[in-house]
Formats: C-alpha cells, structure tokens, sequence
C-alpha cells in the first residue's frame, strides 16, 4: 500500500485491531477516507480467513460504490477474482444478504420480490381508499368544524386519502420497527381499556397492506430490516456463521442507524466483536418520521469497553465558515437558545488542521461571507440570488471555482432554476431533478414503446425518432429537425411504414431529391422501427431489450435497461391483463422519477462539484450532504423552513383543515406508542405528539442549517424570505449567526 | 467399435443375469446398455416383453433414437415408461378391481385422471375458501406456486412412500424457525386431506394417487403382479439414482422374477433429489444383482478439470484428502481479467469468447452455455448476441405459460370475442394484436387502424363491423385484401355466435382449422403458433374431461373457466419444445441442469452468472421440503441452518462434478460485479473458485 500521510486523530483510528469503537467526525474529516484505509489496512494486515470479508455499512447506495472504488484502489491482489475481502452494504442491501441465507426460515419463498417504493405507495394508496369508503367518519372527527361542506368535499376528495396514506406509512413502519405483525397489533389494541382511534385505524391499514404484498408474494424495504433481525435472532446458527464471514464491520454514517439497524449489526458483531461506528451526530438530518435517531451512535460511545474516538480536524473550510458552524454548536449548547433547540448539536467542535496538513484549509476571506439580514420577498429572493450568481461567474477567476445554491425543498430549486436559466446562466440542476441514467434510458424507451402503442399518430413517432438520435452534435441538429418535422406532420404514417407499391411517403414527396440527408435519417428510422414493431409481440422483457439494443451503447444505459425488463415482467406476472399501455405507464413512472428503482446506484454516485467548475449547482441540503463548494448560498433561512419552536411557528405536518392544528402523523404514532409500551402512567393525550414532534422537527432542521453552512469552503451567502404569506420571520438561528458575525465583524 | 473392458463386460452377460452397473458420467454406460437392447431384440425378445425404466422419459432419448433406426430392431414395440406411467396404465386396467376398496365414492364409474394442470386447477377450487379464511396469511408466495407446493407434498409421500395424513407433522417437526410459521404446515395439511377426499368423492386421481394406488392396492394383489410379471420379462433401468424410493422398493420385490435385468446407476449424480430421487434406495438394489460391473474410468475429463474439480470438492468440505499428483487445474480455468461491471457486459464477454475460440478452430458445437437458470430473456439476449455474429447456437424452444403465448392469447381473444354471453370483452389492444396475427400481411400499423375503424361497442361490448360498411377512402387505406381476410375472420366469428356454445376445445379447433390455418392466414405457415394452437386445444380438452364429471354445478360455461384460469396463469401448460435446430453444430445453450441430463461432453463449458446464488439453492419452499419429506430424513430431527448450508455445498459439488466430468477442455466463467437486478452478489461457486485460487497461491509461496 502506497504510504499516506495521516493526521493524529486518523492515525489513532487506524491503529484499531479490534473491539468496539465510536467516532464523532466533524463535517469535511475524511470519515469515508478513513475507514476505506481501515478496511483495506485489516485486508493487508491477513487476520481474515478465506472465507472472510470486512463488512461495511453505510447508508445511501452512492456511498456504497464510492467505498468499494476507494477500496479496491487501495488493495491490489494479484491472480485473485476481483472485489473478494469486503463487502459494501447500506442496511437494506445488509438486511437483503441476510434474509436471503435462509428466505424459507422468515416464511419467504426464495426468489421473493421487494416492492420497491411506487409500488408499495400504490398499494398503501389503495388501501387507504378502501378504508376510507368503509371508514368514512374517523377522519371527519378531526376536520376543522368550520369548515363549508364545499370545502369538505374537496378535502375529501383531494386531501384526505393523502393524509390516511400518510398516516398509514407511519403507523407500517413503526410497527414493523416494534417488530410487530399487525395480528400482535390488532391483539394489544382490543385488550386496551380506551379506544385509540388512530392506532386502530393504523393497525388495520397496516393489516390490509400486508395482506396485498402477501399476495404478491413480496415484501417491502422495512419487511427485509424486520425479516433480517427475526432471522438472526431465531437462527443460533446463522447468526455464528455470519460472525465468522464477518470479523469487522465497520459503519458509516452511524448517526442516522435506527434501533432496527443497530440490534442487527449488534447480533453480527456479537460478544467481543469487532464493530466501528462512525458518524455526526451533527448531521443527523433524516429522523422525521424515520425511526434513525443520532441518539443510538451518542449512547453507544459511552457504553464501557467502546473506545470512544473523535476525528475533529477538516481541512474543508476558511476560519470564518469554521467559526460560524461553531457558534451555532456553542449556541445551541446555553440557555439564550430556545429550549427546543438546546443540546440539538454538540461537539466536537471542528478544529482547522494543521499547517502542513495535506488538506490545509482555504485561506480566510471573512469578507466573502454575506448574512442578508433584511427580509425579501419570496420572488425577490430568488432574482436577488440569481443576479448574484449571475455576477460571481462572470468574475473571471471564479470561473475555476465551484459554487452551489442550496435550498430546504425541491421546488424552490426549480424556481431558481427557472431564473437562472432566463438570465443565461449555465445551471447543474442534476441533484435537483436527479436525471439520472434510469430516468434517460426510461424516457428513451417510454417514447418509442408510445409510438408502437399509437403507430398512427405522427407526433409520437417523432418523439421516438428524436430517443432513437440520441444526442446529436451540432452540425447534424437541423437534419434532425427536419426529419422530426417531417414525422410530426405525417398523417397516414401507414404510408411511411408500410407503404404500398407507389404510396411510400418519402418517394411521394421526393425527399431524396430535396433534402438527401433528411431522406436518409428517415430510411434508416424506418428500417428500425419495422424491426421493433415485428418484435411487437414478444413478452415485454424481450421486447424492451431489442430495443435498448438499438437505443443505446453505453454499459450503465443496456444494465438498466435489462433491469427495467425484469421489473416490467414482474409487473406482468403481478397483472396479467397488463398490455403495453399500461406498461408504458409504469416505464413513464419511472422516467419521471416517481419510481426509485432498487439495485443501480446510478443516481447520484460520484457527484463530483469539482466537475463543474465556472458552472452553479443547485440543490437541496439534503442531497448536498458529503459535498462542498467555495461558495454556498442558502435560501430561505425563515422561521417555516428552520423553526425553533415558537408558538408562532407554523409547520408543514399540520394541515389546515385539522382542528387545533393536530399532527395527525405525529398523533397516531403517539397512539400507537401507548399500545406498544401500555403504560397506565403515559396515556395518550390528544396534541401532546404534536408538541414533541414540533421539537423534533426543529432540532433536526437546525442540523440542516448546519449541514448547509458547512458545505462552503471561502465564502457563503444566507438568505431568507417572507414565505407565502409572508408573515414568516427570519429563523431564530440565523438571527443568531447574524449577531454573532457583527460582534465579531461589524454591522455591514 | 471399440468397447472397454467393462462396457464388453456388459454385452457378454450371461442369459438370466441381473446385473448392477455403476460408474461415473461419462464413462460408457448407456452406450453399452443401448447395445444391450438391440442385441435382446436381435436375438428373439419380443420387444413387448421388455421394460425400460427410466425417472423421467427425456432421459430415454438416446434408446428411443436407437429404437428408431432403420433394421436396427425388429420384434414389436420396447415399453419405455417411468414408474408412474406404469402405476397409470395399471390402475385404469383394473379400476373395477380396487376401486370400491380404495374408499372411492362411485367406484362403478371410471376414473377421471388428472393431469398436473387439472390436479391444480383442483386444488385452487379447493383452497380458495380457505384462504380466505386467513390460510398461509403468513407465507408470501403467490398463488400459482402455491397450489403447486401443495400437490408437491402429496406426490413426495406417495414417492417415498408415508401416508399422505403425515405432512404436516413432518413439516413442523423438522421446523425451527418462528413458531408463528407452525400454523401454515397445519394449513397444509388441511388442504392434503381436504384434495384427497375431495379426489375420492369425485374419482379423481391426481398423480399421487395413482401412485400410492398401484403401491398399495395394485401391486400387492396377486392378479396386476401376475400380469406384471407375465407382461414383461427383461429389465432395463437407466438412471436408477435418478428414480424414487418407492420405485426402488418396487424393483427390490419385482428384480428376482425377471429373466434377466440391467441397472445403471449414475455415481455422485442424483439432481432430481428435489423432486425426490434418492440415489441410496437405488444403491441398495445392488445387494440384490447377480453380477457387478464397475465403470471406474471417466472417458471424458482430462486431469486438470479433476484436478480442479477435487479441489473444490476440498474446499466444500465434501473431499476429504486430494488424491496425490493432480494438478490444480487452474489453467483451464478463464474469467474475464479485468472486473466486468454489469451483467449484459458479461454477456459480450462470453459471446466474444465464444466467437475467438471459433476462430481458433473450436467447432460451435463443442462450445455449450450454461446457466444456472435460463430465463427466455437471458436465452433472447444470448441469441441475439450470438445471431449477430453469425454463431450457429441450438437451444430448446422456451416453455412458456399459455398466457404468455402471443398465439395462445389471441386465440383467447377472438374466443372473448365469438363468447359474447361470457361478458369478458377483449381490450382493443387485445384486438389489434389478434387481427396483427390472424391476418397474413397486415402490418401493425394498419391492424391499429383496422382495430381504430372497425371495433364499435356495442350493448357494452366489443363487436366488429363489416368490411364493406366502412367509408371508401378508409377500406383503401387499410386495402382490400386484408379487408377480405378481415371479412373472413369476422363472418365465422358472426356465424358461430349465432349457434349456441361449443365446447371450448371444439371452438378452437374449427376457429384454427376453418380460419386460421388456411393460406391467407398467420397460422398457415407460422408452425410454432400451429402448436400452440394444439397445446391450447389439448389442454382445454383435458380440462373438459377432467371437469365435466364435476358433481357441483358451476355458474359458468366450461369455457369461460377455462379462460379465466388460463389468463390467472392457474392453467399454464407449459411444454418443452422442440430443440432448435434438432441437430448440428452448433453452441449448446441450456441450464445447466439440461445440460446434465442431456448426458454429452463438450471441449468448452461457458458457466453465466457464476457469482449467482441459483447455482446452489434449492428452488422455493415454505410449504415444503424436499429433504424433510424424503425418506432419508429421520423424523423428528430439525432443519438447521447448518443443514442447509451443507445441502447447497454438496448440492453444487455434485453439479460441479458433473460438469467438469462432461468437459474436455477449459471452463469459462461469466462474472460481473452486479447480477441482472443490479445487486453484488458473490454466491458459493464463485467463493469455491476464490479459495482455490488462495489454495494455490499458498501452495505456490511454500513451495
């Protein structure tokens, strides 16, 4: 192994040969650098078996092919298959490997399908339906009273089933994180000495979705968590011969585990294991209404006999962004925060590294730093910052220099976008809309399947000529366009297709003599068609892979394609009075993104900023998590997108047409907590899981505000508006940073 | 011809021996053993007077292709039937005889035998109360399997031979999973009982019955064993690891009374275990032959691939110690050298390798490839590969269910269409496809014209309109001729909805042999679709048969449950074509269980997907269990984890074995990073190979 120069810190961790550990890492530490060098360090160092491999965890998909590139780059084995020593998982691929030891033993047959999320949506979609036609009145319960039954109606037409679905999520998941079929449910609930509404309604939500994946012969993402746990835990044996294939397991991201996640790698590692967690406690930014809670990584470090290690140097940003995310740590940790969000980040603090560190940090530039105080209207704020962006670019020497404008929702992207564009900014929306290769290839092929399906119709045809193209380079785009004008105005394509002596379009109008080059794309277009339509009849896999033959030439586009030909043909199998129409329809799901498909990481893996230097990205902070920019703007720092839990803070579970802004989610799960943990002393009290759940949601979002003020490495932009009705206020942390930053700086 | 020392050994047996043949695959067998046959039949054997038994009739080919050839044998017909055939033939001759005593209900009228589609369709009928009753709430299967898990538990205890009562007890007994699961092997049970007794008040035999019939009633009494034994007076037995206990209790009383016998007995086979082969009953038949004859020399594999194979024997734990100077055989071992991302990827690599060992002068047909299992889209995938490079492959045609069957459907189309009292309308689609195929010339884009102009709904359904009513400028559009076939279609299809309903078989034949396979018509020349279009007529006549005799009224037509079934995927049908081309050389493409049972050698074996789990694991089972209900098992003992880990380990040793005992050459390994789902998956095969290879570099260092 090539030698690497190492921090203190870094190299402490690495001088791990055992045992357990806990790591708190600030933003921009290298944890992912770090325990890729472990793994391939435990590699080099021959304590594992040949049956042996060093388990990774980590939580997203993209993470996964970052570690197993990062791993086997630094692992060189020579006349030995490849990627053997490791494995790299997020809990659902984990809980997939495990469940598929021994499928039978959780009741599953061993080819078992998981529903991925748009079907198990579809699904819950339709038993709230259901239940509301045979449940009408439990929900009318908690309408607000003064409602006008004009207004009812609608609600109840456009809102309602959403709000059951919702709910119906909620209840699913947490029962299945309680380890709990909906029979065990059902049982607690009828020996309650009170009605629990909500959990009743949960718990046959719950009982009716089960039924249909039953019938499907599937499960869904949390089923394979559940499944996974109940097999280790009825399975002595699997559970050792698991123990011994993985020696070390190392976890990333361990601030987002939940309780599922954690008892399942604890079963793995085992009495005296090996297990490293790592993660941020700060960065803790996916708890709504998940069961992940940075309290399990937190609890952990301060069980005895687990070494507890920080790695709290990052050589990512200037002294001022360093010093602004630690004001907001040291902040939240005095009685001047709202009591809401006391304790919502704590330490480490982020140190700088040192000076011949080989990640020094960016040279300070306080005076790039820009914390808009004045309030703007929500249009305003979106011209304000493109303007800005548009200025910045335009500075020739930032044309080297990357830039992102991240937003708490997706649909303000968009707006942005939309602004960015009419100035004539070049914008990467890519993490906004995630096309991906899925998304293209699915749109490429929903075209041309649409024009199969309607080969009457000249517009569709068009349309799947243009997927057919591809991309063209400039100088062949206005053939292109003539050739699709030609196919858009056809009106007896018939002619076209399958002329008749005489009739063939392209000689009637004598193309060949007008325009050659559009005469030759058309021949050509219709030699492929014919061939797709003579393929018309095959079973819908078949048909789907002739035509990514003809579609597409790179490896990730055919991969997904064939994989899109599985998922259809279960589709087939799951309704077989299924046609084209309506599989064009579940490929349309998916070309625009509805549908998540499982499996090709495709999406966002290796989101690279450095790639688009002179360009701006947008995205949400979410999805901006693990990257960095040197310039950040952030938007809408008010008190709706990042509350503190004031009462006059208004927040996005509470709809208005409940009555005394209830959270209904929040409620029922509430419900739900006092049926599983029945205590006589802890009965439910209506409004009180609203409450909590507002702290909850503020603390998290205060996260947010960090993780967003972290990705800058020189020089950041906060904003924020009046929301919609524009009676919001400047979020009470912003308020802070903005205080912090003149006592230091100025007014300015 | 050249014969070796043992296949001479078989050809001189003496008259009057019963003889027990042994040796590995690929050493000479059945070739002698096919001799053997021809020089009976030559020396004065009436060929009615011999039985051929065998566990399933594909693996009788290479006798019937002896049978066939020309002055090859004379003397009437050889009966080459498995036990089950045989149990069949016996039960329906003396019906009258056991009957009455087997507790049937109208032992006075015939039997009704089922096939495994009926036997299902059944056995839905019968189950479907049930769940909704909340049976297997707990179990995610779907349906279709789950009948057919059902009736698998029957056929296992007639097979091995324990009373049908005792499912489910042996189920639970060997369960240690959570107790929640115990309940659904109560619901099996239930649904056993509930099918034979249903069976019996009806005269139905499914399979297992017939079995346990001929077992228990049949052959016993003196009468069938006397027919029996006069009937037939030689024995040949291939495949004898490959046949079940009770087959093997049957031959252990029946050996002594033939005047000679001949069993060939595969060593380290046995694949059909999970449909209940049990090599060691078959073993045990041994004890009671007069000679012996052992093959212990494979003709076939070369001392790298055994090398390579007791290796990885040895790292399966199911070789002890290596036999000293074999090489480790990695050199005939090849897998792409740079990691392949993505499954299609793999693909290409293997077609390439494919086209440059051809170049090499390889013949196609000494190339086969193998996958664990065969999918039509992978087969479609890997045929369009090898067509664009012109590589002559051969492969089966793809059994595929009834539903699946573009002929098939739109035969059940225009059936919807002429059945209008069925209220079972077809989709336009539905039609624009029936019409795309009916109709020889018509392209797709006028068939969606055609369908667009002359489908009306009419009183809420579907009807076509006449050819001649439509406007002038739409009938040129479409053009006459095919106006005239549609006219053609159309008027049958008027005619027939005025008589009343024929029987649905009926339906199809007249439809297929007035219409359809007339020239002019898509059937006329498309021979798949003419079978199809048998298959179809076959099995909605069994279906008549098998439920016409049904005591409960139905609510529907025959017909239309018939077509409901079908469209459920309930009645499948599925049949192994033919092979494409019969014979040539070319690349053999085939599971690799096929490929086993097809008993040939080649130079190179391509294996696909070797990093998949489906080369080791049994298929589905959470209602069954091929191990607990086999007659090895003793009850009482669990399942455990550890028993399944070391089922799949000698499972694939045993898989592996047979295919490198069938390969000369070099084995190739088709290996991608993320299988066809996306998923990484590095199942037990590919760990074997890695280990060897660790194996190797040790062995290397050290010395």
């Amino acid at each position: 192994m090539a030698e690497i120069r190492l921090r203190p810190s870094q190299e402490n961790i690495l001088a791990f040969t055992g045992g357990r550990m806990g790591i708190s890492a600030v933003p921009g530490a290298g944890k992912t650098f770090t325990l890729s060098l472990l793994a391939a360090r435990l590699l080099a160092s021959r304590a594992l078996g040949p049956e042996q491999e060093v388990l990774i965890v980590t939580l997203v998909n993209s993470a996964v092919d970052n570690f197993a590139a990062r791993i086997s780059g630094l692992i060189r084995q020579t006349r030995l298959m490849p990627n053997f020593g490791y494995r790299v998982r997020t809990l659902h691929g984990l809980a997939h490997d495990i469940v598929r030891e021994r499928p039978e033993a959780v009741g599953l047959a061993n080819d078992f399908q998981i529903v991925d999320e748009s079907e198990a949506t579809r699904i819950l979609h339709d038993v709230a339906l259901a239940y509301l036609r045979s449940n009408p009145d439990l929900i009318e319960s908690y309408l607000k009273p003064d409602l006008t039954e004009v207004d009812a109606q609608k609600l109840r037409r456009d809102r309602i089933p959403d709000l059951v679905e919702s709910i119906g999520l909620q209840a699913i998941r947490y029962a299945k994180d309680q380890e709990l079929s909906a029979d065990d449910l059902r049982q607690r609930l009828d020996e309650l000495p009170l009605p629990l509404p909500l959990a009743g309604m949960g718990c046959a939500l719950y009982a009716d979705y089960q039924r249909a994946l039953n019938y499907r012969g599937a499960v869904d993402f949390d089923d394979l968590i559940r499944l996974a746990l109940q097999a280790l835990k009825t399975d002595e044996q699997l559970v050792l011969r698991l123990r011994n294939q993985w020696p070390f397991i190392l976890e990333d991201e361990a601030q987002d585990s939940s309780h599922l996640q954690e008892e399942i790698l604890n079963l793995l590692a085992g009495p005296g294991g090996n297990w490293v967690r790592v993660g941020d406690p700060n960065q803790a930014i996916y708890e709504t209404f998940t069961t992940a809670n940075p309290e399990y990584l937190l609890e952990f470090r301060r069980q005895p006999g687990v070494r507890d290690e920080d790695l709290p140097e990052s050589g990512r940003s200037s002294a001022s962004i360093i010093d602004l995310a630690n004001h907001l740590i040291a902040w939240s940790n005095t009685p001047q925060a709202p009591e809401a969000l006391q304790g919502a980040l704590i330490p480490p603090y982020i140190q700088p590294t040192a000076p011949d560190d080989p990640q020094p940090n960016p040279p300070n530039r306080p005076e790039l730093i820009y914390l808009h105080e004045k309030k703007l209207e929500a249009a305003k704020e979106i011209e304000t910052i493109a303007a800005s962006v548009k200025r910045w670019l335009e500075v020739e020497e930032n044309q080297q220099r990357t830039v992102a404008v991240l937003v708490p929702r997706n649909a303000r992207g968009s707006e942005l976008a939309e602004e960015l564009k009419r100035l004539g900014v070049d914008v990467v929306d890519t993490l906004l809309k995630t096309t991906t290769a899925t998304r293209q290839s699915a749109g490429a092929i929903a075209n041309v399947l649409r024009a199969l399906a309607d080969p009457l119709n000249g517009h569709k045809l068009s349309r799947a000529y243009r997927s057919w193209r591809g991309k063209v380079e400039d100088d062949s785009k206005k053939v292109v366009e003539r050739a699709a004008s030609h196919l858009h105005r056809m009106m007896r394509t018939e002619d076209y297709l399958a002329p008749l002596p005489g009739e063939d379009y392209l000689e009637k109008i004598g193309l060949h003599t007008t325009d050659e080059p559009a005469y030759h794309e058309l021949a050509a277009f219709r030699e492929s068609v014919r061939r797709w339509q003579a393929a018309v009849l095959l079973p819908i896999d078949q048909l789907l892979l002739t035509l990514s033959q003809d579609l597409f030439t790179e490896p990730a586009d055919l991969a997904v394609a064939h994989k899109m030909a599985g998922a259809l043909r279960q589709r087939t199998h799951e309704h077989p009075d299924w046609l084209l129409p309506d599989l064009i329809g579940e490929i349309e799901e998916i070309a625009t993104n509805k549908r998540k498909f499982l499996g090709f990481s495709s999406d966002d893996t290796n989101f690279n900023p450095d790639d688009y230097k002179g360009r701006v990205v947008i995205a949400t902070i979410h999805k901006a998590k693990g990257l960095e920019w040197d310039r950040v703007y952030l938007m809408s720092a008010n008190n709706y997108d990042f509350p503190s839990g004031a009462p006059y803070d208004t927040f996005i579970s509470e709809k208005y047409f409940i009555r005394d802004r209830l959270n209904l989610e929040a409620e029922a799960l509430d419900q739900l907590r006092v049926v599983v943990h029945g205590d006589p002393e802890d009965w439910y009290e209506e409004g009180h899981a609203t409450q909590r759940s507002r702290i909850d949601y503020a603390r998290e979002r205060l996260r947010l505000l960090y993780v967003g003020v972290t990705r800058a490495r020189q020089e950041l932009v906060v904003t924020w508006n009046g929301g919609k009705q524009g009676q919001a206020v400047p979020a009470t942390p912003f308020v802070e940073l903005i205080n912090f930053w003149e006592s230091l700086h100025g007014h300015r | 011809m050249n014969w070796t020392r043992p296949q001479r050994a078989i050809l001189d047996l003496p008259s009057g021996s019963r003889a027990f043949v042994t040796g590995p695959a690929g050493s000479g067998k059945t070739t002698a053993t096919t001799q053997h046959l021809l020089d009976l039949l030559s020396s004065g054997v009436p060929g009615a007077s011999i039985l051929l038994l065998v566990p399933q009739r594909t693996l009788a080919s290479s006798y019937q292709a002896a049978l066939r050839t020309p002055g090859a044998a004379a003397g009437g017909q050889v009966d080459i039937l498995t036990l089950g055939g045989l149990a069949r033939r016996m039960v329906d001759l003396f019906w009258p005889l056991i009957a009455h005593d087997a507790g049937f209900a109208h032992p006075v009228l015939p039997p009704t035998f089922l096939t495994l589609e009926t036997a299902q369709y059944y056995m839905a009928h019968l189950v479907r109360p049930y769940l909704d009753q909340g049976f297997f709430e707990s179990v995610s299967i779907d349906r279709n399997r789950l009948y057919s898990q059902l009736l698998d538990n029957l056929n296992k205890a007639a097979i091995v031979g324990f009373p049908h009562t005792e499912i489910g007890e042996r189920l639970k007994s060997a369960w240690s999973g959570e107790s929640s699961h115990l309940r659904v092997y109560d619901d099996v049970q239930t649904c056993a009982s509930e099918f034979r007794r249903y069976c019996l008040e009806n005269n139905l035999l499914d399979f297992s019955l017939q079995v346990e019939l001929f077992r228990e009633r049949l052959w016993p009494s003196l009468l069938c064993r006397a027919y029996l034994q006069n009937t037939y007076r030689h024995l040949i037995v291939d495949n004898l690891e490959e046949d079940t206990p009770v087959t093997h209790d049957i031959l252990s009383e029946w050996l002594p009374e033939f005047d000679s016998a001949l069993m060939i007995y595969d060593e380290d086979a046995g694949y059909r275990s999970y449909l209940g082969a049990d090599p060691s009953s078959g073993l045990g038949l041994r004890d009671l032959c007069t000679d012996e004859i052992s093959f212990t020399e494979p003709l076939v594999i070369p001392p790298t691939l055994e090398g390579l194979g007791a290796r990885l024997g040895q790292v399966l734990d199911q070789v002890q110690t290596l036999p000293p100077g074999l090489p480790d055989g990695l050199e005939a071992l090849d897998y792409p050298p740079e990691p392949i991302r993505f499954f299609p990827q793999m693909l290409d690599w293997v077609v390439d390798r494919v086209a440059q060992l051809i170049d090499e002068g390889v013949p196609p047909g000494e190339i086969a490839i193998l996958a664990p299992v065969l999918p039509d889209a992978l087969r479609f995938s890997l045929t369009n590969r090898l067509d664009e490079r012109g590589i002559p492959y051969r492969s089966h045609r793809p059994s595929r269910a009834l539903s699946d069957e573009p002929a098939a459907r739109c035969l059940l189309s225009l059936a919807e269409l002429a059945h209008p009292q069925w209220n079972r309308s077809p989709s336009k689609v539905e039609i624009t496809y029936a019409l795309l195929q009916t109709i020889a010339g018509l392209d797709l884009t006028r068939a969606h014209l055609l369908t667009e102009i002359c489908c009306r709904m009419r009183e809420g359904r579907l009807v076509l309109e006449p050819f001649g009513r439509l406007r002038p400028d739409a009938q040129s559009r479409i053009t006459f001729s095919i106006g005239e076939r549609y006219e053609m279609l159309r008027s049958w299809i008027e005619a027939y909805v005025a008589d009343p309903e024929a029987e649905l078989d009926y339906f199809f034949s007249r439809l297929f042999g007035e219409v359809l396979s007339q020239p002019g018509f898509g059937f006329h020349s498309d021979l798949d679709a003419g079978q199809v279009a048998a298959n179809l007529v076959e099995s909605a006549q069994k279906f008549r048969w098998a439920i016409e005799t049904r005591a409960e009224p139905m609510g529907q037509s025959l017909g239309q449950e018939y077509i409901e079934m079908v469209r459920d995927g309930v009645i499948a049908a599925q049949y192994m074509g033919n092979w494409q081309p019969p014979a040539a050389d070319a690349v053999f493409i085939a599971p690799a269980y096929t490929f086993l049972m097809n008993n040939r050698a080649v130079d190179h074996q391509f294996w696909l997907d070797a990093s998949s789990n489906a080369w080791f694991e049994r298929l589905y089972q959470p209602l069954t269990h091929p191990y607990v209900l086999s007659r090895a098992w003793t009850p009482g003992r669990i399942w455990t984890a550890a028993d399944e880990f070391e089922a799949n380990r000698a499972v694939l040793y045993r898989l592996i074995l047979g295919l490198l005992r069938r390969c000369r050459v070099g084995v190739h390994l088709g290996l991608s990073d993320l299988n066809e789902g996306g998923y990484e998956q590095r199942g037990l095969l590919l760990k074997a190979f890695y280990q060897v290879q660790l194996a190797a570099g040790k062995d290397q260092a050290n010395g």
